[in-house]
């Protein structure tokens, strides 16, 4: 086993998985987990990961868009993440929690530094409708969407979740999800008392829990 | 901080929202309170769905495709095709007198029946290995009969040298000049300072287009898709300049790499 600090601070380690690593495993990638995959490409095997790259790119593009609002920039973000992956992979630790949740961070972290390289953050009070449009900002017009039937039956379960919250709970949430401000920076942006920011992402949370569970999502 | 105070920071860690110094605060709250554990794994699992609520975007081919250069050139994929290679089969007889614990002269007889083994293994190796560089070779043979049958492509390679400033630098750009991209391989580029990046142009004689921003593995390796409006064939150089984070509009600081197209 190895542990270390991965380059978004978090402390990881990945278990000696050798027996499913084999050169002589004939499973293919794309049949294998994501665990074994990144297990994979701590040996350098370059299809471990891109089988994880065709599994994982459009939502984690999907979530760099929103977040950056540019696809060119968005692209490169995408690349820079799996290219971390790809360089980071033997500081993952399975024990901490699925793939895709330290994908998923490296990928929100990224973006998030993106975005403040190439906007300037709310500041001071700002309309509710800015805040709005922040937090719900579509995707690029020219943004080549999957066919509907190709959407993932996980992206519409928690689309809905979202959905059924609250608009000023999600807009919470979102903004300090995708956009990492700070409860501070939400409370001056909104114009809305501390403590109110904290009761709405308290009870966003707790909601789409319980919209999830009802659902049966599995993440 | 009082605990309930802390206990509403619960949700903003769990969002990854907090700023450094309340994130020790709740962190050393979870090792005293072990119970609020429990809370926050509850929030986690909201958390972790909402990049799913992003609506799903698929990504340009040559996206995966500037990836899996990049990936193709790191040390680490080369690495593996070496480890692949069969392993020295000497630990197994060792392994094996001191499983048994033989005399000396049980030992001398085995070594030699293991010499003789390893050589017959060796020499079926050296066979295999002929017939598979026979195979290459006329596979070899096969592609460049049908290279001479086939019309020249038009796309060709262009050697990219460092300047002065950074003589070291090298790399290729792969084009074809009637087409609006090409592949930007660069190596030996210094490391940058925090707040700097490298920022590729195309040159037609008249301002520099920016064609992208380089960005560097720890081996000063780099790979772009440079696009454009015009064809590549209508630039006359390309050159990489130092500029500040995000890069410029026109180059402002030293040119480390230029060359003509």
């Amino acid at each position: 086993m190895s542990r270390s600090k991965n380059a978004n601070g978090v402390s990881v380690r990945i278990k000696d998985e050798s027996s499913l690593l084999s050169s002589k495993d004939k499973t293919g990638p794309e049949q294998l987990s994501d665990e074994i995959l990144v297990a994979r490409i701590t040996r350098g095997d370059s299809s471990a990961l891109e089988a994880l790259y065709d599994r994982h790119a459009s939502t984690v593009l999907g979530v760099l868009l929103k977040v950056i609002g540019d696809r060119a920039l968005a692209e490169d973000v995408l690349q820079e993440t799996f290219w971390r992956v790809w360089k980071s992979a033997s500081t993952y630790e399975s024990e901490r929690g699925p793939f895709t949740g330290w994908l998923f961070r490296i990928a929100r972290n990224l973006a998030i530094d993106a975005h403040r390289r190439t906007n300037v953050r709310p500041q001071i009070l700002v309309t509710e409708n800015d805040v709005d449009a922040l937090a719900d900002r579509a995707p690029d017009p020219d943004t080549d969407v999957p066919e509907q039937a190709q959407v993932d039956f996980r992206n519409q379960q928690v689309r809905a979740a979202l959905a059924s919250l609250p608009r000023v709970q999600r807009q919470v949430i979102e903004l300090a999800y995708f956009y990492g401000m700070t409860r501070q920076e939400i409370s001056k942006a909104t114009g809305e008392a501390l403590g109110t920011i904290h009761t709405r992402a308290r009870l966003g949370l707790q909601k789409l829990r319980e919209e999830l569970d009802r659902e049966e999502f599995e993440g | 901080m009082e605990p309930r105070e802390i206990e509403e920071l619960l949700p903003f860690y769990a969002l990854d929202a907090l700023t450094d110094e309340e994130r020790e605060l709740v962190e050393t709250y979870l090792r005293e309170h072990p119970e609020a554990r429990q809370q926050l794994d509850e929030m986690g699992k909201a958390v972790s769905a909402l990049p799913y609520g992003a609506a799903p975007v698929e990504p340009a081919a040559r996206t995966k495709e500037a990836l899996m250069a990049r990936v193709a050139v790191d040390p680490r994929s080369r690495a593996l095709k070496q480890e692949q290679a069969p392993r020295p089969r000497e630990m197994r007889w060792i392994n094996i007198f001191q499983a048994f614990g033989l005399g000396a002269a049980t030992v001398a007889i085995l070594w030699a029946v293991v010499l003789n083994i390893q050589l017959s293994q060796m020499k079926n190796q050296v066979a295999l290995l002929n017939e598979a560089l026979v195979a290459q070779s006329n596979a070899l043979q096969e592609i460049n009969a049908r290279l001479a049958q086939t019309p020249v492509a038009e796309t060709v390679t262009i050697s990219l040298k460092g300047t002065d400033i950074q003589p070291q630098a090298q790399g290729q750009l792969i084009a074809d000049p009637n087409k609006n991209s090409a592949v930007l391989v660069i190596d030996g580029l210094d490391q940058l300072e925090p707040g700097k990046t490298y920022q590729v142009w195309l040159i037609d004689g008249g301002e520099p287009i920016s064609a992208g921003l380089l960005s560097l593995d720890s081996n000063g390796q780099a790979v772009l898709i440079v696009t454009s409006e015009l064809t590549i064939g209508e630039f006359n150089a390309l050159g990489i300049s130092v500029e500040p984070e995000g890069g410029s509009q026109q180059p402002t600081g030293d040119i480390v790499v230029l060359s003509d197209l």
